[in-house]
């Protein structure tokens, strides 16, 4: 396991020095794509000892940072989950990538872009395998600055750089935010995480509740959770593809592994409000998160923003979790987390074949503006397929992997009516009905995502241009849609190992009771039964049974091709098909009190007459209303108190000396009158 | 019998039932309106001679076009493997249930909607977007009627609620209950395309929902469409009759006991029907922004339904 | 009659009667509106003649007769007499849109359900299962008064506030004192003669009985 351990650094090492080394061409991106696949794999196969196991894996190095403490390594269960889908979705993106980079052949940007992924994954990996605050906080940054870099790849682009302030400015506040947290953690006792367990019972319940506040604050904006979700959508559609399925396969998810280890390992649960807290937070991301996906017809922002629902979904399910630990009821919490984590695995999977599929279509097209897209089924089969694959996932449909969590996600919900405190089951009943609105209203989305994006008429001359996906970009995704697939079937073997991870966190002994194998998810209670093979057997048997009868007893006539029906018009323009905007409208009014949507029409009138309009321009645009109630005040006060300070820098070396012996003076002011012992 | 048997046989049995359910229900709003209207079995003349008649397929459809009407025919067959049509327990019972039902249903939708998007006609996109609003509308509402009667019965499995209500008949008159009963006939309304949200009869009224989505369809392409619609209509009714109000359903899969499971079960749909024909003839068609007053307040209902579920407990 | 029967029994009525409340906050039309208070009278006075009969309390049964008459059949009557008058108006754009108001309603029987809670806890009264109910049915009708700008609309969901007053009364303590009742009776014909007067002079006044004309008053 030692070996293992060493092989994943060493890989993403080697892929990092390789592309430094070795140019700007095809060797470079082949060179460091092959070590980051190394290197995932090698986590991959850790992650899975790990969990076959049961028994974690270990490694001090007190060597490195030694004045400070030393860093360590500790790869328990849980971690090992994050690890396996960092290493699963990391191993496609590198493939992808290699492809993909072509992009920017005989450009620095390549180097840099081969040198930064392998640093990012090497560090994201090392986040689950942290054993102690030092480690964490050290791997955390690295992550964050390496994925900033990456961000501000094609750094020309105003908006880009604005993503990559925006994104900076956010992951500092949550490093900060952290910071305390962990600093209040070892107020009880300096150590690693096995000793901050063991102190974190003697912490006064005040500390335990900053603890918590701020850990939620700092992971929630990494994570992605409302309000703190604002650099999601900015930071997504600017990095590159391969990086943007990374960092919302697997990145984010660091947030809600950092939650669960601050709140349920290290401190052992708390009071109720916390649970409820995180629910109500989760089941308002998911609603909004996906609100506002149905209004974007940019496709990367539109899959950012299905991210922070997803995200939104997760964090139910902890909170669900969390809530049920405090209330005595170990069942339904082991229950919920279940479906927590499984939602993370397969969210980190389908929400990477997807980014992976926007990013062909942008290779193809150079466009990520649905509205100009269109057609892309005939020139791109295999990216449609695949894309089609990701979006029945993401809709949750059966049989694949969306649809199990889901399910399991509904089911850990119903226990919650019968607790018994009521405020719980009226917060059951509201997160049930958030729930289901949501997952309709993302079918919605995703009918929309995929259909004017690739299929009818193309509406512009790039999108009918469009050329298939090099091998490495399709073989990437290939991998990402049978996982989507595997993950689905193969849920009667997932689901009671992540149960026998969870359970000793919620203080239940050993495997959760009740947790039945043979292709079917039995809940606890007995409460419901499904299985997802069977499902997709059926599917498949009644399809070929039904196009085999069809084939067999209807008409033998050929199909004739005609033109597509047109109530008499003449011919048939992409102008004519429907878009984005259009499709995602009855929704718009509908929601109009949340989306608050602004209209401007102007019309042009015939100089000669009122009666005669040459022209009429429409212009509507949706700003979600925290950037402009939370964001935009308090972005405008740091601007007015940096002006105030600017003051202080007037130019003047005689200002500067003064400022120095000031602060020398105050400084020995203050020792005199603290006293020196 | 052998329990195995019963699945394909209950499916066979659906596929049979359901267009003379249709041609039921419009033979009834015929007669209300005064008029002779067609017999009640002319869809399944429709149905013959749609498998018979050539297929016209738009020049920019690909093949999803074409494999759509096999995947929303297939999702709603393989649903009435699940439902409780005629005996309880279910030879499928670990296989899904209540909202593995829903989200079949759901599938069915999707792709019916990318289908209409397909052409690139204008009107199948209206169609599908509308489709799918309504379709998101009404998931809320039936998640929670789903959990009032999963609540009081212990489960959602199918055969499970089906068999706690035949074990105790007093709880169908509970106030969740009947509560849920109306919320789910509203979903039925809503997602099956009947007044007053979407108007079945027509086929050239622009303003349609689901007719819109499958304007480009003909031959046997349509006529699985069609089937699979009758198809989801029996299934919704099926859940309405046999989940609320469960006697007459086989216990033991003996001959005497399935042929009255199905004299009743026909009874039911006859008198689901009766009543949506009623309401059809009753009520206009809403516009489209006033189709989600109607869900929120099926969606109340579902909501006190729930309340009402555990106030009681 | 047992006692489970009657659980049953007031949550049904507690519910027909909110829910005729909650068809206040859907329907526009005035005669909707009327015939929405009337079937919620209705519903009051059959449940409190079942609770009637399951205490045996010939006064609830008289109770229950005065609330068939005089909020069943004579309120409804000069509501009928004022919406020809003036009931051509339909609430078309209250303060808070149809599908808004619903969920809204559904959020504060929600919340009626949190507030009740411990009353229904320490209560030992089989009818105390439709208490929460009841209480839901006083915020939404307080909802009513304030999101709707007719004034025939607010008129009606005072009464629904005085229903739903009764119905706690009724299934929390089977009921008051029947001199107390009578006089709750008057009050509520004073106030309902008085509520007249004022929608009389207001359409005098503006033509209109939207309450928001009001405002113009001020000039």
């Amino acid at each position: 396991m030692r070996a293992l351990f060493l092989l994943l650094i060493a890989g993403y090492a080697s892929g990092a020095a390789a592309a430094l080394a070795l140019g700007s061409g095809a060797l470079s991106r082949w060179a460091s794509a092959l070590g980051a696949i190394v290197g995932a794999s090698a986590g991959l196969a850790l992650a899975a000892g790990v969990c076959i196991r049961g028994a974690a894996f270990s490694l001090d190095a007190p060597g490195f940072f030694g004045p400070v403490g030393g860093m360590a390594f500790t790869l328990d269960p849980l971690g090992a989950v994050f690890l396996a889908l960092t290493s699963l979705v990391a191993a496609p993106s590198a493939l992808y990538g290699a492809g993909y980079a072509r992009l920017w052949e005989g450009r620095p940007a390549l180097r840099q872009v081969g040198f930064m992924l392998n640093v990012f994954l090497l560090t994201m990996s090392l986040v689950p395998l942290a054993g102690g605050t030092l480690t964490f906080l050290l791997v955390w940054e690295g992550m964050s600055l390496s994925s900033y870099f990456l961000v501000m790849t094609e750094s020309d682009e105003p908006e880009v750089v604005s993503a990559g302030q925006w994104y900076l400015a956010m992951t500092q506040i949550g490093l900060a935010c952290l910071l305390g947290s962990f600093l209040l953690l070892q107020s009880g006792g300096p150590g690693g995480f096995s000793a901050l367990r063991a102190a974190a019972l003697t912490l006064p319940p005040g500390t335990r509740d900053a603890v918590f506040a701020l850990a939620l604050i700092g992971f929630g904006s990494k994570a992605g959770l409302i309000p703190l979700h604002v650099w999601l959508p900015r930071a997504h559609p600017a990095a590159p593809s391969h990086v943007s399925a990374l960092m919302s396969g697997a990145m984010i998810k660091m947030g809600i592994y950092g939650l669960l280890r601050v709140s349920l390992d290290l401190l052992g649960g708390g009071p109720a409000w916390w649970g409820g807290l995180v629910l109500a937070l989760g089941a308002v991301s998911a609603l909004l998160g996906v609100l506002y996906a149905l209004m974007e017809h940019d496709l990367k922002s539109l899959l950012a923003y299905h991210s922070v629902e997803n995200i939104g979904l997760i964090t139910m399910g902890v909170g669900a979790g969390l809530l049920f630990g405090s209330l005595q009821m170990p069942a339904a919490a082991t229950l919920a987390l279940v479906a927590a984590l499984y939602h993370t695995i397969n969210h980190a999977v389908f929400k990477g074949l997807l980014f992976l599929g926007a990013g062909a279509v942008l290779h193809a097209t150079g466009m990520r503006d649905m509205n100009r897209l269109g057609g892309l089924i005939r020139g791109m089969p295999w990216t449609a397929a695949l894309f089609l694959v990701g979006s029945a996932a993401i809709s949750g449909l059966p049989p694949l992997n969306g649809f199990v969590s889901e399910w399991l996600l509904f089911q850990s919900l119903l226990p919650g009516i019968g607790a018994p405190s009521p405020l719980v089951a009226v917060l059951m009943v509201l997160s049930l009905g958030m729930l289901a609105l949501t997952a309709g209203l993302c079918a919605a989305c995703f009918v929309k995502a995929f259909g004017i994006t690739f299929l009818a008429i193309p509406r512009s001359p790039e999108a009918a241009a469009a050329h298939e996906a090099s091998w490495s970009m399709r073989a990437g995704m290939v991998v990402l849609a049978v996982a989507c697939l595997a993950l689905s079937i193969g849920a009667f073997e997932i689901v009671p190992r992540l149960s026998s991870f969870v359970a000793p966190l919620v203080g239940v002994a050993g495997p959760a009771p009740a947790f039945s194998v043979v292709l079917a998810l039995q809940t606890p209670g007995g409460f419901a039964r499904m299985s997802p093979s069977l499902v997709a057997a059926g599917l498949a048997l009644v399809v070929l049974t039904a196009w085999l009868a069809v084939k067999a007893f209807a008409s033998r006539r050929p199909v004739r091709v005609g033109e597509t029906w047109g109530c008499g018009r003449v011919v048939q323009t992409p102008r004519m098909e429907y878009t984005a905007t259009a499709f995602a409208e009855p929704l718009r009014r509908i929601f109009a009190a949340v989306y608050r949507p602004s209209e401007d029409v102007s019309v042009d009138f015939h100089p000669d007459s009122r009666y005669f309009v040459q022209s009429i321009s429409y212009h509507s645009a949706i700003v979600p209303w925290f950037e402009r109630y939370l964001y935009a005040p308090v972005i405008s006060r740091i601007r007015s108190w940096s002006e105030r300070v600017l003051a202080l820098q007037s130019g003047s070396a005689h200002a500067y000396l003064t400022y120095l012996v000031l602060a020398l003076v105050l400084l020995l002011g203050w020792l005199v009158v603290t006293g020196q012992p | 019998m052998s329990p195995w048997l019963l699945g394909p046989v209950q499916a066979a049995l659906a596929l049979l039932l359901a267009p003379g359910l249709v041609g039921a229900i419009r033979w009834m709003k015929a007669r209300l309106q005064n008029r002779s209207g067609a017999p009640p079995w002319q869809p399944y003349l429709e149905l013959r001679k749609l498998f018979a008649k050539e297929v016209v397929v738009s020049n920019n459809a690909s093949w999803l076009f074409r494999a759509a009407p096999f995947i929303v025919f297939g999702s709603t067959v393989a649903v009435t493997l699940l439902v409780p049509l005629l005996a309880v327990p279910l030879p499928f019972e670990g296989a899904g249930d209540l909202l593995v039902v829903v989200y079949l249903l759901l599938l069915g939708t999707f792709f019916l909607a990318l289908a209409g998007l397909d052409p690139g006609s204008p009107f199948g996109g209206m169609g599908a977007s509308r489709e799918m609003t309504v379709a998101a509308l009404a998931e809320p509402t039936m998640a929670l009627a789903i959990f009032a009667l999963a609540w009081s019965a212990g489960s959602t499995n199918l055969g499970h609620i089906a068999a706690r209500m035949l074990a105790t008949p007093t709880e169908g008159l509970a106030p969740g209950h009947v509560l849920a009963f109306a919320a789910i006939f509203v979903v039925t309304l809503a997602e099956t395309g009947r007044l007053p949200v979407d108007n079945p009869a027509t086929h050239l009224e622009l303003t349609m929902i689901h007719e819109a989505m499958v304007l480009e369809y003909s031959g046997r392409y349509l006529a699985l469409i069609e089937w699979a619609a009758a198809l989801k209509l029996l299934v919704f009714f099926t859940l309405l009759g046999n989940l609320f109000a469960p006697w007459g359903i086989a216990a033991a899969l003996t001959p005497g006991a399935l042929l009255w499971a199905v004299l009743t079960l026909a009874l039911k749909l006859l008198a689901l029907g009766g009543v949506v024909a009623l309401v059809e003839t009753h009520i206009a068609k809403l516009r489209l922004f006033r189709v989600p007053e109607l869900l929120s307040a099926s969606f109340i209902l579902a909501l006190l339904a729930v309340t009402a579920s555990f106030l009681l407990r | 009659m047992s006692p489970e029967l009657v659980s049953q029994l007031s949550v049904g009525g507690s519910t027909l009667v909110l829910l005729a409340g909650l068809a206040m906050l859907w329907r526009r039309g005035v005669r909707a509106h009327i015939g929405a208070f009337t079937a919620q009278s209705v519903a009051l006075a059959a449940t409190t003649a079942m609770v009637g009969w399951f205490t045996g309390d010939w006064q609830l049964w008289a109770v229950a007769a005065l609330l068939l008459l005089i909020k069943g059949v004579g309120i409804p009557i000069l509501l009928e007499r004022m919406a020809r008058r003036f009931g051509t108006e339909r609430e078309l754009e209250p303060y808070v849109n149809t599908a808004t108001s619903l969920l809204v309603g559904g959020l504060l029987v929600l919340l009626a359900y949190l507030v009740t809670a411990r009353l229904v806890s320490v209560s030992q009264l089989p009818t105390r299962t439709g208490m929460p109910l009841a209480m839901g049915l006083v915020f939404v009708s307080l909802f009513v008064i304030i999101s709707r700008k007719k004034a025939l609309t607010q008129v009606l969901g005072f009464l629904m506030l005085e229903n739903a007053v009764a119905l706690l009364a009724v299934l929390g303590t089977h009921g008051i004192p029947i001199i107390v009742e009578i006089g709750v009776f008057l009050d509520v014909a004073l106030g309902f003669i008085v509520m007249q007067v004022f929608v009389y002079q207001i359409h005098e006044t503006f033509e209109s009985i939207d309450v928001e004309q009001l405002n113009r008053l001020r000039e």
